[in-house]
């Protein structure tokens, strides 16, 4: 397509230019595309080189090195030992007498077990003294799976910590060589709360993240890839073991009548995922713009007692979320205060079916997350807001903007350039937003057509609130839920990626300083 | 009190970006000496690499003696003045002074001591017990020197300290931290984009640009026998003009020939350009606007010129003028030297005439922008 | 002539009258605005203190005003479990307060301030990883709390432990507020002596009061609303609920009509203390969320 110079562009009427701006964004497709093919291939390239630095360097560490760097590769720390490093090299040491004592008690086993998840179940025997059968358990395979994922960790683990011993050994030749002294366990013990404070610092969180996060991720993605349901729970009744995609297949297909409803497994997931997206937007953009008219409202030149309604609102952030949603959704039902109200004031003949009603039950959450959202969102715009250099404003007038013309002209852009990237973070956190969705709701009305493992699938439903029925539904379908959280993920992966680049606040970062 | 010594001194950055290349300097010690060049020229890296807050990504620093590469910043005996300040804002004017003493675990009585004396000296003494917020942009520069001095650190290390300062201001403290040096009698590093602070405050003189040192020198000898163009032109204000030209040799004569004019190289300049050997050649001629001179009529040694700007300085008249063929050129006059008449006439297209003395010349290569003579 | 005069005279000022009569009435409108919104934010809380005090029946009813007050929904909270429900919680947020706290400042400090090869793929993996549903990771720890004899009736530890866990990866908003304070004074501290320690001890502590305060708060307020972990973890334990599964077990549909008003009177009973102790640190909280909104 044609490329404008600047000036050229500036000639172009507004329709044109946007025509043309769209048009470029498109045109760029296929190259981001390609960019991100030929980034992944460098990424391969480059890691494969690094690979093969490091190796190359542990060879030629170990050819010139002396007999204790030697030994080194063998007993991990023995060069640091050797050449005065006590503490280092006792860790080291350390570290590789539990890792082969692990590997032989444990590791191995678990690991060999791997690739089987478990070769004998439970088996029922016939015991003559109770006069009754009696259930022997065997092979767990959850836990082979929990501990054989722990213990390729642990070998990562190693295999990294042997390195390092290696580097060591190279980098303390070096230091010697050069006449100057090593560090000592002292020194070593001393940079810890100074130039190697950050290690000190991040010890605690890190585990805890990898412990709690990383290793129940992973272990819930290979989940995806098992029959690891309430009848296979590995241990008690029956074995689980690998289906390859067999579950994505089940999620992805259009057969009918898979589930307990009557539509495929695709069809209800194309159900929950748009509304998951439709709440999301209205969800986040609801609450955006009414709580920046709320905040600009309160924060009007001539308007008294500003603090007061500011406090009135923040006031419903202080009551924990389940007080008030479960309070709200019971105002709502049939027999509701709502519904009470309207009847005894003679304004309608029948309860609203406000929980009832597909419609009407998607339309009340939407309306009810306001009540919810607009504090926060009064919150966050307001200080924002007053950041808003006046003189903008001043400018503007005196250029003979009114108030609406202000309001779209700087107002807007400026809201929208800082906050761009608390808007990605919000639509995400809304579509998993679980709390407001299940206190309210629970996901109801059912929706009947719906095929799903635990049984019921409802119109206000959210992927998240889907994924929590499924495992705690009556046929605890954890591959299924796997499935439906790997999806989440590639959903909001995808998403944020798109808004990432397109985003003008990481773009042109300098726009607005 | 001590030397500093940077061998081949190097800064890469993560992204690749070369910040500071083979940097080689040697600072005697109780010397004042300045980086100054350009923003982003490298000289608060490598003022940051001396102080340890910049690792070194190759060569040598070495301060007394010891390489220091190595050591923390607190290991380093140094003190330094940032250009915010980098006052803590939670802490008085008295705690800021005695932090670095408190953490040595220095008597209280003693510390008592010596920040009473930094504050006399400083002048700050009425504001010990304000927070750094409640004070003005001299005094928190006061509190900051203050907070150095009493440390008796080995070098004094100066990164921009009067840039956040207003003219009038600057001026003053530029005086005072020569005072203060004196009494300090230690080695200072100081690094500023101001050609004039440089000019004023160093002993030496270390011009940088994109990570290279252009020229080290005492600030008479950057400003008589500028090394290249960019010396000539970044020291001195307003900038030294350029003017493309022919140098021509006739005999023992030298003579430059910018815009029609026929100019005899005299003095010094020309002795130097005959043991140089140099010989008939296109060059830059670089002249400095104060030793322009507008001469009464045309001639042969003078160039034509009309008037574009007139800026009046008070004690002299900057006149921004251009050559028939659009060359501009800036020559600064004198007020006294003309009558209040002749200053009327000096308006917008007034017709000028202005020549030079042939001592007061710079010649630089055409290609390599180096002194000729210099270079 | 004169007439025209006048007039001429008027004009100006008769505008400036419109500008004024304008404004007035779109200031009342606004005040219209705020007063009913005001309304609407506050029904819900009036009508569950209301209910709290109806002693005339249990179930819901479409009336707000109680026909009958008295405080028997109050003093039979006392014959159920509530009381360790609201132990569990209160145990559990006060724990979580203090841990995720130290957890939060160690990581978000690290990232404003080190510079260090592994910073930024660290923090590449840390927002991938917070694109997955924490749920999922939910039915994995259930069970190895539960070999660890962590669920159920003893869930307090169980519950502190997931809690606090991962809670390194909610570094964005202390790690703003920690990337404001200028860099300079590390380094001035630092030329001054100061091990990095003593940097973080002696200097950006003391600056960092405001986002210690949000932290605490907003971790000491987390357990309160908690209800999915709770839920999982309690598994159906009566003395192993937190007050937000215990409340909601009341709202079902075979305890309704029992609990209904009792369940008011908990709400408030919870949303008390909360409520108080978040007013006085309002000031904090407002600072946090505004800061966070704005660094992303």
């Amino acid at each position: 397509m044609k490329q404008y110079t600047d000036l050229e562009y500036l000639k172009l009427s507004k329709g044109q230019r946007l025509l043309y701006r769209i048009a470029s964004f498109f045109a760029a497709i296929p190259g981001k595309i390609g960019g991100l093919f030929v980034g992944l291939w460098n990424l391969i390239k480059t890691a494969a080189k690094a690979i093969g630095k490091e190796a190359s360097d542990i060879w030629t560490t170990f050819v010139h090195g002396d007999w204790k760097t030697k030994l080194s590769y063998l007993v991990m720390g023995f060069g640091n030992l050797a050449r005065g490093q006590i503490l280092r090299g006792l860790l080291f040491l350390l570290f590789e007498v539990v890792f082969i004592a692990y590997m032989i008690l444990a590791g191995g086993y678990w690991l060999s077990m791997l690739p089987s998840l478990g070769k004998v179940g439970p088996t029922e025997e016939y015991n003559i003294i109770f006069d009754t059968y009696v259930t022997t358990y065997n092979d767990n395979s959850f836990k082979i799976l929990l501990y054989g994922v722990l213990t390729i960790f642990f070998i990562i683990a190693f295999i990294y910590t042997w390195r390092v011993n290696v580097k060591q050994n190279q980098l303390a030749e070096k230091i010697i060589a050069s006449g100057k002294k090593l560090k000592s366990g002292k020194d070593d013990l001393r940079s810890l709360v100074d130039d190697q404070f950050h290690k000190t610092l991040l010890a605690l969180p890190l585990t805890g993240i990898i412990i709690f996060t990383v290793l129940p991720i992973v272990f819930m993605i290979l989940v995806a890839f098992t029959n690891y349901d309430g009848t296979h729970d590995g241990y008690y009744n029956n074995l689980f073991t690998w289906v390859g995609l067999d579950n994505f297949n089940t999620m992805l297909s259009w057969t009918s009548g898979t589930g307990a409803g009557t539509q495929s497994y695709a069809a209800t997931f194309g159900e929950v995922l748009s509304w998951t997206l439709i709440w999301a937007f209205f969800a986040t953009f609801t609450n955006y713009f009414l709580g920046m008219f709320v905040a600009m409202a309160i924060n009007k030149k001539g308007i008294n007692l500003k603090k007061l309604w500011r406090t009135i609102l923040v006031l419903t952030i202080a009551i924990p979320q389940f007080i008030s949603l479960l309070y709200v959704s019971k105002m709502f039902a049939k027999n509701g205060i709502i519904n009470g109200f309207l009847m005894s004031m003679g304004w309608i003949q029948q309860a609203l079916p406000f929980w009832e009603d597909p419609t009407w039950a998607r339309i009340t959450v939407i309306i009810i997350n306001i009540w919810i959202g607009i504090p926060y969102l009064m919150l966050i715009t307001t200080g924002i807001l007053m950041n808003i250099p006046q003189d903008l404003y001043e400018s503007a007038r005196i250029d003979g903007a009114n108030a609406w013309q202000q309001y779209t002209k700087i107002t807007l852009p400026y809201m929208l350039f800082v906050t761009g990237p608390y808007l990605l973070t919000s639509f995400t956190g809304n579509m998993n937003n679980f709390n407001v969705i299940y206190l309210l709701t629970g996901g109801a009305p059912t929706n009947p057509a719906a095929s799903s493992a635990a049984g019921t699938v409802g119109y206000t439903d959210l992927l998240i609130t889907w994924l929590f029925k499924i495992t705690t539904g009556a046929e605890s379908q954890y591959y299924l839920a796997s499935v439906v959280g790997i999806l989440v993920f590639v959903v909001v992966a995808v998403i944020s990626l798109v808004v990432y680049n397109v985003l003008p606040s990481i773009k042109n970062e300098e726009d607005f300083q | 009190m001590a030397s500093v010594k940077l061998t081949d001194v190097k800064k890469i950055y993560d992204n690749k970006v070369t910040a500071v290349h083979d940097f080689n300097l040697e600072i005697a010690d109780k010397e004042f000496v300045v980086f100054v060049g350009p923003s982003g020229c490298g000289k608060s890296t490598t003022l940051r690499m001396i102080a340890g807050l910049e690792d070194i990504s190759e060569g040598i620093v070495e301060i007394d003696g010891v390489v220091v590469n190595d050591l923390q910043p607190k290991d380093r005996d140094i003190a330094m003045v940032f250009q915010n300040y980098a006052l803590y804002p939670h802490m008085t004017v008295y705690d800021n002074i005695a932090f670095s003493l408190r953490l040595k675990k220095m008597p209280e009585d003693e510390i008592y001591e010596k920040v009473t004396n930094a504050a006399e000296i400083l002048g700050i003494t009425e504001y010990l017990t304000r927070k750094p917020r409640a004070l003005s942009g001299g005094q928190r520069q006061r509190v900051a020197i203050g907070r150095a001095m009493v440390r008796n650190a080995k070098v004094f290390l100066m990164d921009e300290p009067l840039s956040n300062l207003d003219a009038k201001l600057r001026n003053q403290m530029r005086a005072e931290i020569i005072l203060l040096r004196q009494k300090l009698d230690t080695t200072f590093i100081y690094v500023t984009h101001d050609q004039t602070e440089a000019m004023t405050l160093g002993d030496r003189i270390v011009i940088m640009r994109d990570g290279i040192i252009e020229q080290v020198g005492t600030p008479t000898e950057v400003f008589e026998m500028p090394r290249n163009i960019f010396v000539a032109e970044f020291i001195g204000a307003p900038k030294m003009n350029m003017i493309d030209t022919e140098l021509v040799r006739e005999g023992e004569q030298y003579f430059v020939k910018p815009f029609g004019a026929k100019i005899e190289v005299t003095g010094e300049k020309k002795d130097e350009l005959a043991q140089k050997g140099i010989d008939n050649g296109s060059i830059k001629l670089g002249v400095r606007p104060e030793h322009m001179v507008l001469a009464q009529q045309g001639g042969e040694g003078t160039i034509p010129c009309k008037l574009e700007v007139n800026e009046m300085m008070g004690s002299e008249l900057h006149l921004h003028v251009y050559t028939e063929d659009g060359t501009r050129l800036i020559v600064r006059v004198p007020t006294i030297n003309l009558s209040m008449e002749q200053r009327k006439q000096l308006t917008y297209g007034a017709q000028l005439y202005i020549t030079f003395e042939g001592k007061v010349m710079h010649f630089f290569d055409k290609d390599s922008e180096l002194n000729l003579i210099y270079g | 002539m004169s007439e025209q005069t006048l007039q001429n005279a008027s004009a100006p000022a008769r505008r400036h009258m419109g500008l004024k009569a304008s404004r007035t009435l779109a200031n009342t409108a606004i005040y219209v605005f705020l007063i009913a919104i005001s309304i609407i934010w506050l029904i819900p809380f009036v009508c569950i203190l209301l209910q709290s005090f109806r002693v005339e029946s249990t179930h819901q009813v479409g009336y707000v005003i109680p026909q009958k007050w008295g405080f028997d929904n109050y003093v039979n909270l006392f014959q159920t479990d509530f009381p360790r429900w609201y132990m569990n919680t209160f145990i559990s947020a006060l724990v979580t307060a203090a841990l995720q706290t130290i957890i939060v400042l160690c990581m978000s400090y690290t990232l404003s301030r080190f510079r260090f090869k592994m910073r930024k793929p660290l923090m590449r993996l840390m927002l991938i990883l917070g694109m997955f549903p924490g749920m999922l990771t939910m039915i994995i720890l259930y069970r190895v709390l539960k070999d660890l004899g962590m669920t159920q009736a003893n869930s307090v530890p169980g519950l502190i432990l997931v809690y606090v866990a991962s809670s390194g990866m909610g570094y964005y908003v202390s790690k703003g507020f920690f990337d404001t304070i200028p860099k300079s004074l590390d380094e001035a501290a630092r030329v001054d002596g100061a091990t990095r320690f003593q940097v973080l001890k002696k200097i950006i502590l003391p600056l960092s009061k405001p986002i210690v305060i949000y932290t605490i708060l907003t971790a000491f307020m987390g357990p309160w609303g908690d209800f999915v972990f709770a839920r999982y973890i309690a598994f159906g334990a009566s003395a192993g609920k937190n007050v937000a599964v215990g409340l909601y077990d009341w709202l079902n549909k075979d305890q309704i009509s029992k609990c209904y008003t009792m369940f008011c009177a908990g709400g408030v009973l919870v949303a008390v203390p909360v409520t108080v102790l978040f007013m006085c640190l309002q000031k904090y909280y407002v600072e946090g969320v505004t800061g966070g909104a704005v660094k992303g």
